[in-house]
């Protein structure tokens, strides 16, 4: 009877309809419509003025012939290998380190987060600034005699040095997050996995290798989808201290995408780019997935 | 053999003391690279455009407070902070609202769709903001909706929400069952029971979703800076990406610009950095 009454009021029609419809309803309007007009777009010759105009494969062939194009393709590569591979070692080296001590952890661990916290745009024009050429490291530089590069500027080698840069401040900027769920993860570990393998003879090290690292493997997985999407959607860091300069040559597809759509105006083609982004986004958390994925053990 | 065994309990002892210092000495390294760019900055931003130059790396002779008074008003930095905030509280509100929700539809409602509305939503975390832009604005142009508040509140809440009804439904899901019996009993209605049960025992899941859709609209950049362009409705992020810009050559006002930016948010971490970080890091978990 009591089952049936709640049955009853759990069933209740115009209940769900009331909860569901507002969510359902931005995001038909908001995210599932615009992501069809803009795979339309991409088709399309579109410049904002008049309507769209449909030119078949034109801005994909054109995305090939496209410099910063190329430029920005290899650098979002380059971006989402670095910081998958980066914080992946980082942030389990400091959650390694972290979860060893006692005293001081939650210091440490709260000020490696901070500038997760903090606004990309502050902190790139700040990064900006140390790395001006004549304010900041070169300042420090020219102290102790030397001549420093032009650490945004420089456009030698094949990845170049700006790009070098923007890496290791955006690793500076994240690693806390990567850190974080690591540590969380560790901590979960039963203790008395370890005790046992102190008994059989393991040090530190084996048993980090033989029990931390396969136990931690989902959240390996976790961490990386987020790590990937995210240098991927990568944006305010490149945009505040390089604004995709020298010559596009630190251009990504976000910015790509923000110059060609915002500044020329060029819709169906930032629309493209945007297709290209979305492709990748799901390409490579899906890979991720499949070889990272595997059963959660118990704890 | 007994001082063999002494000898060799001291010497993992010193052994491991050793790697202890050298833990702590190789953190306090990477602590000092997370705060001296900071301090850098604070110190700087005290200076005058000269004194940059002249004496980058000492404390500044005078507190020259000029330059925050400047860079607050030609920056526009007050109108944008309260922007931010009006924008952000608006979205923190509504997403918990419509998320939570959505979230106990899917999570303790009983309906055939369920399933497929959660994959609906989930959908929405891969997709970033950067591949609806275009259509949305070309839509909101057209509304009247640019060049407004509303116009980036919209999709705000629309982007917070596949991550608070994911973490919600978590939170409705694992509530026990009497609960809503013994409400039931009593002759609430479902929105009694939303309203009086679910949500108070939920405030956990409401924290940590609450404080990632504030930490990340606070923070964003590209879609508040293409849909707005009247200096008196930007937020933080796109006025203090405007002021600070390549044809500004005052230094020292630039650097008071930044601070004026991070100083709130890092006083609020300071406070609450322990709940702030573990709140963020179970919802990445989760999410």
């Amino acid at each position: 009877m009591e089952e049936h009454e709640m049955d009853k009021l759990l069933r209740n029609k115009k209940a769900i309809i009331i909860f569901l419809t507002p969510a359902l309803l931005l995001f038909t309007v908001v995210l599932f419509v615009p992501i069809c007009q803009s795979i339309y777009y991409s088709f399309c010759e579109y410049k904002g003025l008049t309507a769209p105009e449909f030119i078949g494969l034109e801005n994909y062939k054109n995305l090939f012939k496209d410099k910063s194009m190329v430029f920005a393709l290899k650098n979002s590569l380059f971006f989402l290998i670095f910081s998958c591979v980066s914080q992946l070692v980082m942030g389990l080296f400091l959650a390694a380190l972290l979860t060893n001590i006692k005293k001081g952890r939650n210091l440490f661990k709260n000020i490696i987060y901070l500038p997760c916290v903090l606004s990309s745009t502050a902190l790139g024009l700040l990064w900006m600034f140390i790395f001006s050429p004549k304010l900041g490291i070169n300042q420090a530089l020219e102290k102790f005699g030397m001549e420093g590069p032009l650490w945004l500027m420089d456009t030698s080698g094949f990845i170049i040095l700006p790009m070098w840069v923007i890496a290791f401040v955006a690793l500076w900027q994240y690693v806390g997050q990567s850190m974080m769920l690591y540590m969380a993860q560790i901590s979960g570990i039963s203790t008395s996995l370890y005790e046992a393998s102190y008994i059989d003879g393991c040090n530190r090290a084996k048993s980090f290798i033989h029990i931390t690292l396969p136990l931690i493997k989902p959240m390996v997985a976790t961490a990386m989808s987020l790590n990937a999407i995210g240098s991927l959607k990568f944006f305010d860091l490149i945009f505040n201290m390089t604004e995709g300069g020298p010559n596009h040559r630190t251009e990504v597809l976000a910015t790509h995408l923000y110059t060609q759509g915002f500044k020329y105006n060029k819709y169906g083609y930032a629309s493209a780019i945007g297709v290209v982004l979305i492709v990748l986004c799901l390409l490579v958390t899906g890979l991720i997935n499949k070889f990272m994925k595997t059963e959660n053990y118990e704890m | 053999m007994k001082c063999d065994g002494r000898g060799y309990i001291m010497g993992d002892k010193t052994k491991s003391t050793i790697v202890k210092t050298m833990i702590y000495v190789f953190l306090i390294l990477v602590a000092v690279i997370y705060i001296a760019p900071l301090l850098w900055v604070l110190m700087v931003s005290f200076k005058t455009n000269a004194e940059i130059f002249s004496s980058p790396f000492s404390l500044p002779e005078s507190f020259y407070l000029e330059n925050y008074t400047f860079a607050w008003t030609a920056g526009k930095l007050g109108i944008a902070t309260l922007n931010s905030f009006i924008v952000c509280g608006v979205t923190l509100v509504l997403s918990m609202l419509i998320g939570s929700m959505a979230a106990f539809a899917i999570g303790r409602l009983r309906f055939k769709l369920a399933k497929p509305c959660m994959t609906f939503f989930l959908l929405g975390m891969m997709i970033p903001v950067h591949c609806v832009m275009i259509p949305l604005f070309t839509r909101f142009a057209k509304m009247g909706l640019s060049n407004s508040l509303t116009g980036i509140i919209i999709p705000y809440l629309t982007f917070s929400l596949p991550v608070t009804i994911f973490i919600m439904t978590g939170f409705f899901q694992s509530m026990p069952n009497e609960l809503i019996e013994s409400a039931c009993i009593d002759g609430a209605s479902i929105y009694g029971i939303f309203f009086k049960i679910a949500l108070p025992l939920a405030r956990t899941g409401l924290f940590v979703t609450g404080l990632m859709t504030f930490v990340a609209n606070w923070n964003e950049l590209l879609l508040a800076m293409v849909f707005i362009s009247d200096d008196a409705k930007k937020t933080l992020p796109v006025s203090l990406s405007k002021f600070v810009g390549p044809y500004n050559t005052n230094y020292s006002q630039m650097f008071a610009a930044i601070i004026i930016a991070i100083i709130p948010t890092v006083i609020v971490y300071c406070i609450f950095s322990n709940q702030i970080v573990d709140g963020l890091t179970a919802g990445a978990v989760k999410g």
